[in-house]
Parts: C-alpha cells; sequence; structure tokens
C-alpha cells in the first residue's frame, strides 16, 4: 500500500489560516499610546477623480473643494429652507441699485494653509485677487473648466478675456480686486442668483502659488484657507486634518438655524459653542459598493455615517413613513430620511418631429397629444414603490417642493397614470398602433436600468403602444449616454438634476430654449412664450411678481410636455449613535467641520 | 550563453508582436473607446466649448498623429499625465502597482502550492474517495462566481453577521507620527495592518484559483503517473514519495510552470479589480477600472501596454525555466 502522502496540504491551509486567524488575538499597533486624535469617518458613493475647484461639478468633488477651500459664502447648516451665511465673506454683498454692482469684503487674516509653495512654508493671508484669479481660473479652457456656465455673458468682460487668449495678466473690468480685502464684481445684467453661485466649490479661492508649482497635478495637492488639508487620497479613501491656520469659527446654534421641533433628539445642541472644525480628522470613504458600504457601516468599529442598501429596507427599518428602524438597528443607529434637493425626468427630445416641435401645426398638436398620452401611462407612484422605497416625493411640473415657485395648487393629473386618459389623447391625435412612431428609450448601461426601461415598456403596452416600438437603446458609459443626448440623437431620455442652488431658476433653465442641447435644456424645448417670460423672471430680485412668473413656467411646462416630471428621490440615511451630524446634499457643501463624534470607538 | 541568445532573439522576435498589439489596443481605445469630452462637459455647455476640451485632450488632432504620439509614449515609457486627476502615469502606476502586488503575491504563492500538494494527493489517489473528494471540492470552487465568494467571505469574515475578525475595507496607512515610535512599532503596524487587509481577500482568492489550479495540475500529474518510467520506478521498488516528489512532479513542472508563470503579469500589473473594488484597496486594477469608465486613456495605454511588455517577458522567463527544469532543452536552431 502506497504511504503517500501525508495530510500535508490540509496542515499548509491550516497553518496559514492559524497565521492569519492568530491577527485577531494580536495586540493593535499603539495601542499602549494616548489616542488623542479624534476623527469622524464619512462615507459616500462614488469618488472625485480631482479636487480642483474648477472641476468640482460632482458632489464627490464638491465634498473635497468645500472641506479644503473657502468659499465667499456657505448654508446655515440647520436653516431650512436653505439660508446663505458668509464663510469668507464678512457679510452680504453691497449690491447696486441696479442689481449690476456686486460688492463684497473679505474677511481679514485669514491665511492659507501652511505649504512649501509659500515663501517659508508659512500660508500667506487669503486676499481678492486670489478671487479674481481663480475665476479667471474658471474661464481658462487649459484647465477644462465645469463651472463656466454659470457665470458666462454674466460679467463684464469675462468672456472676452477667455477670447482674447485667457492671459492672466490682463485685467477684466467686471472683476476687479479694489484692495486686498474688496471684490468688485460688475454684471452685463442684473444676476439674483449670483450669491449662490458663490458658495459653490467652483468659486472656491485658490492660491496662485500652489496651482504654479504644481502645474497639472494641482487637482490632487490642493492648498485652501478651508478647515481641513489633505493628509492622503485615493479613489477609495481621503484623509483631511484640521487645518492649524484655520481662523477661530464657534458653532452657533440659534445662527445656524436650529428648529427644536423638528431637530430635536439629533443632539445637536451638543455642538453649540464648539471651535470648527470639531474633529481633528475627517476620514471620506469612497464607497461605491453599497454592500461594503453598510456592512463597514454595521459593524461599529469602522465608517460612522452611510446609507441603508434598498435591498436591506426592510431587514433594517420597522416602518419607513416615518423611519424606524428595527430595534437591534434603533440601538446602534440614528437614522433620517434625507431629501434631495433634484428632480428625475424622463425628457422628450423635442428637437424630434416624430414627437416634438413640428413645423405644421397639425402634426404638433398631434405630437402634443402623444406626449400628453405618453405621460397619463406614467406611473410615477409605482416607480416611487419598486425603486425609491416609496419615500421620494411626487410633484407635478419641475419645481421641487420648497422652492419659491413651487405650486401647491398644480393638479396631481401629470404625475398619475390614467390609462384611460392615455387612450382618449392617443385616439383625439389620430394615433394607432400602426402609424405610432417608433421611440428609442435611452439609458447608461446596467441592470437597473434595464428594469426601468421595461417598466415602462409594460406602461405603454396599457395605454395599447406596441412593445415592439419601444427599443432600448444602452450606452457604455455616461459620456457616451452623454454624448448622444448632446447631440440630439435621443428621443426617450431619462435623467436627473441635482439643483446648484436653491432657486428654481435653476430647474426653469433646463426648458430654455437658447439652452438648447448641448447645454443644459437636453429636452430642447424651444417655446417663444416660454422664453420671453424666463428672460423676464431672470433678471428679477425674488418677490410676488417673479414668484407668480416661476408658477407660470411651471405650468407651461406642464401643458407642454417636453418631459414627464417629476419626483425628488429620498435616502435612508444613518449614523452612529455616538456621532451628531445631520447629513444633507445639494446645495450644502462640506459638513464635515460641524460633525462630533463625542465618544470615539476604541479602533 | 545559449539561453541567454534565446532570450535576447525572442526579444527581438516580441517587437512586432508589442507593435501589433499597441497598435490593436490604440485602435480600440481611441475609435471604440469612451470619449472623455462628454463625460467631463460642463452641466451646460456650448459647440465651442466642446471643440476647447477636445482640443485639450488632442482628439482634434489627426489619427496618424494621434498614434505617433502614443508611439513615442510607448517607447519613452512615458505617458504623460491623467486626464481626470492630472496626476502623472507613471506616480500612479508607481503606487498602485506595489499594493495589487503585495494583494496578490501571498494568495499567488498559496494557491499554486497547495493546488500543487492537492493534485498530487488527489492523482496519487486516482479514482478513489480522497480523489474524488478533492476534485468535487475543486469542482465547487469554480463554479460560485468570484464576486459571491468575495461578498461571502467578507460577510463571514468581516462583518457583525459573521465572525468580525478584519476589516471590511481598507489598506496599510502611514503609521503615526510618534516621534518616540521604535523601527520594531513601525515593523509591527505594517505587519499587523498588511495582514489585517489583506487576510479575507488572500483567503477569497485562494478559494477560487484553487479549484482551476488543482484540477490542472491533476491532470498534469495524473498523466506523468501513466508513463512507463513510473511503472519501471515502481517495479525496482522505488519508494512511491520519492517517485512521486523527484521523478513525476519533476516532469509536470513543465506544463505547471508554463500556467503559474504566465499568470504573473496579473500579479504584477493587471490587479484584481473584483477584490479591490469590494475591499477598497487602491491597486492597479481600480485604477484600470476607474480609468476605463472615465475614459482615462493615458492609464488605460499604459496598463495595456505594460501588460502587453511582461507578458512577453513572462514568456521569455517561461522559456528559460524550462531550460532550468529539463537542461536537455535545446534552443539551438
Amino acid at each position: 500500500m502506497m504511504s503517500f502522502p501525508r495530510p500535508l496540504p490540509l496542515l499548509g491551509l491550516l497553518t496559514c489560516l492559524a497565521a492569519v486567524i492568530g491577527l485577531t488575538g494580536c495586540k493593535k499597533p499603539f495601542s499602549d499610546r494616548a489616542q488623542d486624535v479624534s476623527v469622524f469617518r464619512f462615507s459616500d458613493n462614488g469618488a472625485p477623480v480631482t479636487m480642483d475647484p474648477v472641476q468640482s461639478a460632482t458632489q464627490y468633488a464638491n465634498l473635497m473643494t468645500t472641506s479644503i477651500y473657502d468659499q465667499l459664502y456657505e448654508y446655515k447648516y440647520l436653516a431650512r429652507p436653505y439660508e446663505l451665511k458668509p464663510r469668507l465673506a464678512e457679510a452680504l454683498p453691497e449690491v447696486s441699485e441696479d442689481g449690476l454692482l456686486y460688492t463684497f469684503r473679505i474677511k481679514k487674516g485669514v491665511r492659507y494653509s501652511d505649504h512649501e509653495c509659500f515663501p517659508g512654508g508659512r500660508g500667506r493671508e487669503v486676499v481678492a485677487g486670489d478671487f479674481v484669479y481663480s475665476m479667471k481660473r474658471m474661464f481658462d479652457p487649459k484647465n477644462l473648466p465645469q463651472g463656466e456656465w454659470l457665470w458666462q455673458g454674466k460679467i463684464v468682460g469675462m468672456d472676452e478675456w477667455k477670447k482674447t487668449g485667457a492671459d492672466y495678466a490682463q485685467s477684466i473690468e467686471g472683476l476687479r480686486a479694489l484692495d486686498d480685502h474688496t471684490i468688485q464684481i460688475k454684471l452685463n445684467k442684473p444676476f439674483p442668483q449670483l450669491t449662490y453661485t458663490f458658495a459653490m466649490g467652483y468659486s472656491s479661492f485658490v492660491p496662485r502659488e500652489a496651482v504654479e508649482l504644481y502645474g497639472k497635478e494641482f487637482g490632487i495637492n490642493p492648498v485652501g484657507s478651508g478647515p481641513y488639508v489633505l493628509k492622503s487620497f485615493t479613489t477609495k479613501k481621503a484623509i483631511l486634518m484640521r487645518n492649524p491656520n484655520y481662523r477661530e469659527e464657534f458653532f452657533n446654534l440659534e445662527y445656524e438655524g436650529y428648529d427644536p421641533k423638528k431637530q430635536s433628539g439629533l443632539g445637536l445642541e451638543k455642538l453649540d459653542g464648539n471651535r470648527l472644525p470639531i474633529m481633528d480628522t475627517a476620514e471620506v470613504y469612497f464607497m461605491k459598493e453599497e454592500m461594503s458600504r453598510w456592512n463597514s457601516l454595521n459593524k461599529g468599529t469602522e465608517i460612522h455615517y452611510g446609507v441603508i442598501p434598498i435591498e436591506l429596507t426592510h431587514m433594517v427599518t420597522e416602518n419607513l413613513k416615518p423611519l424606524k428602524l428595527k430595534p437591534d438597528y434603533e440601538k446602534k443607529f440614528t437614522a433620517m430620511n434625507l431629501p434631495e434637493l433634484g428632480i428625475v425626468y424622463l425628457y422628450f427630445n423635442m428637437s424630434n418631429p416624430i414627437i416634438g416641435h413640428h413645423p405644421d401645426p397639425e402634426q404638433n398638436r398631434r405630437n402634443l397629444l402623444l406626449r400628453k398620452a405618453i405621460r397619463a401611462g406614467y406611473d410615477w407612484p409605482q416607480r416611487n414603490r419598486r425603486y425609491y422605497n416609496g419615500i421620494a416625493t411626487i410633484f407635478p411640473g419641475t419645481i421641487p417642493k420648497g422652492l419659491d415657485g413651487y405650486d401647491e395648487t398644480l393638479g396631481n393629473e401629470s404625475v398619475t397614470p390614467d390609462y384611460e386618459q392615455a387612450k382618449r389623447h392617443l385616439k383625439e391625435g389620430g394615433w394607432t398602433p400602426e402609424n405610432l412612431p417608433e421611440l428609442d428609450y435611452n439609458s447608461v448601461a446596467g441592470v437597473r436600468m434595464t428594469q426601468l426601461y421595461e417598466q415602462f415598456r409594460g406602461w405603454m403596452g396599457k395605454i395599447g403602444y406596441p412593445r415592439e416600438k419601444i427599443k432600448f437603446v444602452q450606452y457604455a458609459t455616461f459620456g457616451d449616454y452623454n454624448k448622444a443626448v448632446k447631440q440630439k440623437n435621443c428621443t426617450l431620455i431619462g435623467m436627473a438634476w441635482g439643483l446648484d442652488y436653491p432657486d428654481a431658476e435653476n430647474v426653469l433653465q433646463l426648458f430654455y430654449g437658447p439652452n438648447g442641447s448641448p447645454g443644459s435644456n437636453s429636452s430642447n424645448f424651444d417655446d417663444p412664450e416660454y422664453n420671453e417670460l424666463f428672460k423676464k423672471s431672470i433678471v428679477m430680485q425674488p418677490g410676488p411678481e417673479r414668484t407668480e412668473i416661476y408658477r407660470q413656467l411651471n405650468k407651461m411646462i406642464v401643458d407642454q410636455v417636453p418631459a414627464i416630471c417629476g419626483l425628488s428621490r429620498n435616502t435612508l440615511t444613518v449614523w452612529h449613535k455616538n456621532v451628531v451630524f445631520l447629513p444633507s446634499r445639494n446645495p450644502h457643501g462640506s459638513l464635515l467641520k460641524y460633525a462630533y463624534v463625542f465618544e470615539d470607538s476604541k479602533d | 550563453m545559449e539561453t541567454l541568445q534565446y532570450a535576447i532573439r525572442k526579444l527581438i522576435y516580441a517587437i512586432p508582436l508589442l507593435f501589433g498589439v499597441t497598435f490593436l489596443s490604440f485602435i480600440l481605445m481611441v475609435h471604440f473607446g469612451p470619449d472623455l469630452t462628454y463625460s467631463i462637459l460642463p452641466k451646460s455647455a456650448t459647440q465651442e466649448q466642446i471643440e476647447e476640451i477636445r482640443a485639450e485632450l488632442g482628439y482634434d488632432l489627426p489619427f496618424l498623429q494621434r498614434y505617433g504620439k502614443f508611439m513615442k509614449e510607448v517607447v519613452t515609457l512615458d505617458f504623460g499625465s491623467s486626464t481626470s486627476s492630472g496626476e502623472k502615469v507613471s506616480s500612479i502606476l508607481k503606487k498602485a502597482v506595489p499594493v495589487s502586488f503585495l494583494v496578490a503575491l501571498p494568495a499567488f504563492i498559496l494557491a499554486n502550492l497547495l493546488g500543487i500538494l492537492l493534485a498530487l494527493y488527489a492523482a496519487n489517489h486516482r479514482g478513489r474517495f480522497p480523489d474524488k473528494a478533492v476534485m468535487v471540492l475543486a469542482a465547487i470552487g469554480m463554479s460560485i462566481s468570484y464576486l459571491m465568494v468575495v461578498i461571502a467571505f467578507q460577510l463571514i469574515f468581516c462583518t457583525s453577521y459573521g465572525l468580525n475578525w478584519f476589516p471590511v475595507q481598507g489598506w496599510v496607512e502611514p503609521p503615526p507620527d510618534y516621534p518616540d515610535a521604535t523601527a520594531g512599532e513601525i515593523f509591527y503596524y505594517y505587519w499587523y495592518y498588511y495582514w489585517s487587509y489583506v487576510a479575507v481577500p488572500t483567503l477569497a482568492s485562494i478559494f477560487v484559483a484553487l479549484g482551476y489550479n488543482t484540477r490542472f495540475f491533476r491532470a498534469v500529474i495524473v498523466e506523468e503517473l501513466n508513463r512507463d518510467y513510473v511503472r519501471t520506478a515502481r517495479a525496482y521498488g522505488v519508494r512511491n514519495r520519492k517517485i512521486m516528489m523527484k521523478h513525476v512532479l519533476k516532469n509536470a513542472m513543465i506544463p505547471i510552470s508554463t500556467r503559474i508563470i504566465i499568470t504573473l503579469p496579473f500579479v504584477v500589473i493587471a490587479g484584481n479589480l473584483v477584490v479591490e473594488k469590494f475591499f477598497g484597496i487602491p491597486g492597479v486594477g481600480l485604477v484600470t477600472y476607474d480609468a476605463i469608465t472615465n475614459g482615462d486613456l493615458p492609464i488605460v495605454k499604459a496598463v495595456v501596454t505594460c501588460t502587453a511588455v511582461l507578458y512577453v517577458l513572462a514568456l521569455i522567463l517561461t522559456d528559460i525555466v524550462y531550460k532550468i527544469i529539463d537542461p536537455r532543452i535545446s534552443y539551438s536552431k
């Protein structure tokens, strides 16, 4: 009988396992030293690729830039509706009567973080000239800027500066530093939302020295005057350390808009009087994999803040409206239903005559009825139940709840499915299964997107639209999809829009004719009456007259159906009981400086 | 000397191969790959801005000029800067490659070593229960998707739903800045966190790779066991262990080493996307994935080129190893 083999493989495997498992019994390195550094571990579901403010288009990039850099303004932490407060500015701007001249005064004595780009390595004072330089960077094509559109055509001389070669030595009439602490901006026409745009990461104060030192690599070597400095960065994790040069800033509960009726029970009172940033270190984990993120959160010793994956909603929650967690999770987490300041749409490409604008008035009328029929078949409530836990907010038109112009009197007919009504529209328009046009439903490839398409096709089946006439066109990446949209090659376009600032102008401009593709108006809706009214509204200061115009514009969207809208998503967010935090997404920038872990986990 | 000449000859022969690989990958990337222009396009843009972005990215250059630029990058191994972050590609790879290597290395060694041992064990018990048991286990390992294994192992070893022994995600950070920290403490810090982060990915990788390795190695060893010299050795009364370890294994090492060496480029550069994504490891697999989805061509070009070069080198290395294993092999014409 053969004696070979001995149980070598098993022994080997066991040895390896023992060695690895043995680690769990080992003492943690440096565990005998005093751990006096406080840490908040935040997580997000995506990662920035750069921290250059001119490219901070994503919420992830904006989180980083608004943590590291200063902007003139920011939103009060707790105030809802959103309210601006000065950040680097001393106060709100002085605005001339005609609304064309803005004067901003910035705080004195604010310093950049210490860095080798400055003489002697000591951060110099932030001056008004930095703002002028930073805005010029936004208009310099070499930087591949993504926020230029916010100010395009608005600041006197800015566009011309770019056209004449973006020479930084050349001054701009409408953008000047009057002295080290005064910025003056001259506008071509009133732009009441200007101050809001200066709370965005795009408008960060950037020191020229750092840009010149790092060149192309400036995006991964940020140097700012914000509450944090970057210690390390990968696309999986960023470590932010307290900026030792950060000015004295203390949290004032009342000033930040605390509402005891709505916000008590979150421990926010503990923040009062604390110097910002409260924690020494903020670690940001970029975790696209929902389950890994949840596991890390639920573990209790890793990330402090995250979201409940949609697949686990029923395992974790007892009730969604109002949100209540199951007892095991209730003990661990504070939970909140976080509303999004944004909207989900399905656009019709109005430049496509088979469904959109048509030179023949009769065909135009038939196309409108066709769009109305498709909308009447669109089941927002079902979509909400299936894909958004039933907690999203559905509303008619394009102006989300909470914004000036939101119309409570607008009926819900446009967001309620009515298959009989849809069939009536089709009949009225003379549409039959034979003459209905073939439609392409466009989206980025993915299981979820395929499900959304199939759901849509199912609804259309109910109104008598032949299933085979609704094609699915998938794109490998968002870039490919965006290209098709911007080139007007899509008929049905699923999109979402996160508001850049809390003003309905930001969503109404999505239907302004001159903003057609490749502009933000992906529906290419071009209605002279709408355009006229919108043009009138954008130079108006907030007030009842403007509100009325916003409502009229919103109603026109409902009547003309360039898009099926809308829905605002909600997210089920949770954070550990020992953390004081009130999450918010856009238009807020980074809220990391307010986070307070009052009994940090000992790991 | 003969081997060296052979290696040089192979390297020269590899030039057209590399040329072909780079040309094909360039065509695929440039003409069928993602267009970064529309990924970084502002929310609202004009046609003029699109043209500006295309010009900045070099997309507006004629095909031959772009290809010439690419070939220059290949020859000088300077792939410029990432179009997404602006960071030098060489700097990105310099950080990511060692991470992937350190993650993949333990699994690579153990999966091959254990695979050989299990294959020897199974082959030696051909047709009997131990053989069938090993093969069934190997089939199980091969049948479960890698993604499922990773998720399950993470759940079992890293979460509060399971054993909760290891961190869910992360990678070794520089140690805290204690001025009085000793070299021993620093070494312990790195050792501790390295194994904390690498243990579960290693176990998951072994679980998956072991099945494939064992089946392949067993087939090779069984074939060797059927040879006449094995029967002769047994007839002469040579001990079974000696036959297995000294003769069978040695002769089976040529196909085994081919398989092992050919996977080396993956260990060195290609990385392991699934593991890196789920365990939050900033390795080259993740970098490549992000580059593909972001349309960051300089990184994709660098990874494709380096992988192609390493494959060629791996093939040459395989031939050299053949000679070491079996000196009778001759490369002379």
